[in-house]
């Protein structure tokens, strides 16, 4: 009986379970990557709630107002109540400006700003006169519909 | 000339390593993009511009329910009020408040109490945890059984800011 000798050049490696579980990888973290939430500030503690449920419907038009604090890494305040708005950070009393701007952009792409929802993620920190005035300069603004965000309350919260 | 004539493969190889750089590159992309974030919910308020509940209509209107949140001066809750009524400034003033509601409406998805508002007005200087709070008791209850929320006033507005001699204003 005559033995065929196997010629191997190279030792090649088996790929093919690697690239098995690299994909399972990459399918996991494009499922629960979420780049709908990617504009939410971090610095902004919201205020939990168990009745806070997330919404079934997209709303066509938002508006994110974000009012929260400036922190340090233990969590204490370093600055007093600010909106985190367009990457700027704007003392709540002086955004009507910054909310007429909105208004005349919406106006000029045919939105009706009676249609656009201002959406408001408020630290829970901030004292809610600020909120109410930012909810004041908003209606000033033109702007009609309100919700206000909070976290779902874990168990045990 | 002679051409030497190339013996074909039985198999054909592909070129795995560049397929593999860009899964890695893929991989590495959704790693650092991922950023846990916990699921957010949000309520909604009724506020027109036309403000203060001034519509007459002839239809009985049913008294709009306020509430009063008063701060104490560190921004916590003093006195959680419904009405005259106090409910006092605990943990459980939440829960009372929710059960004061339910006795108003009186039962959840009524027809006759579908239009109730709820005012809330609250200091100047009160953390707004608190707002959330007493917006989700109005709302609202959480049926661990049937794990459903259970909706008592949709209508919530907020009375307008009280600037002037409130702590923290």
């Amino acid at each position: 009986m005559r033995i065929k000798a196997t010629k191997a050049d190279v030792n090649e490696v088996d790929m093919t379970p690697m690239i098995d579980i690299v994909f399972q990888l990459i399918a996991f973290f494009m499922v629960i990557t979420n780049f709908e939430n990617a504009k939410a500030d971090e610095r902004v503690k919201l205020p939990k709630d168990e009745l806070a449920k997330p919404v079934e419907i997209k709303r066509e038009k938002e508006l994110l107002l974000q009012i929260g604090f400036i922190r340090n890494k233990e969590g204490d305040k370093l600055s007093d109540p600010l909106v985190f708005y367009a990457g700027e950070e704007i003392p709540v009393l002086e955004i009507s400006p910054a909310l007429t701007r909105e208004n005349a952009s919406y106006k000029s792409i045919g939105v009706d700003p009676k249609d656009v929802t201002v959406v408001i993620r408020a630290d829970r920190e901030v004292p809610t006169g600020l909120v109410q005035e930012m909810i004041k300069f908003s209606q000033e603004a033109g702007f009609e519909k309100f919700a206000m965000k909070a976290t779902q309350k874990q168990d045990g919260n | 000339m002679k051409l030497r004539g190339k013996k074909s493969d039985d198999k054909i190889e592909t070129q795995m390593a560049p397929m593999i750089d860009v899964v890695f590159q893929l991989l590495i992309f959704f790693m650092l993009t991922l950023k846990i974030i916990e699921p957010e919910g949000d309520f909604n308020i009724n506020m027109p511009i036309a403000a203060p509940s001034q519509q007459q209509n002839d239809e009985i209107n049913l008294p709009d329910i306020k509430v009063r949140l008063e701060a104490a001066e560190n921004g916590l809750l003093n006195s959680l009020k419904l009405g005259g009524q106090n409910l006092g400034n605990d943990e459980n003033a939440f829960l009372r408040l929710n059960a004061e509601i339910l006795k108003i409406i009186g039962r959840p998805g009524n027809p006759l109490t579908k239009d109730v508002e709820v005012e809330i007005d609250a200091d100047y200087g009160l953390n707004y945890e608190y707002v959330i709070r007493a917006v989700s008791a109005c709302t609202g209850r959480f049926d661990q059984n049937s794990k459903q929320v259970v909706r008592y006033v949709e209508k919530i507005k907020f009375a307008p800011p009280r600037r002037e001699g409130a702590p923290g204003a």
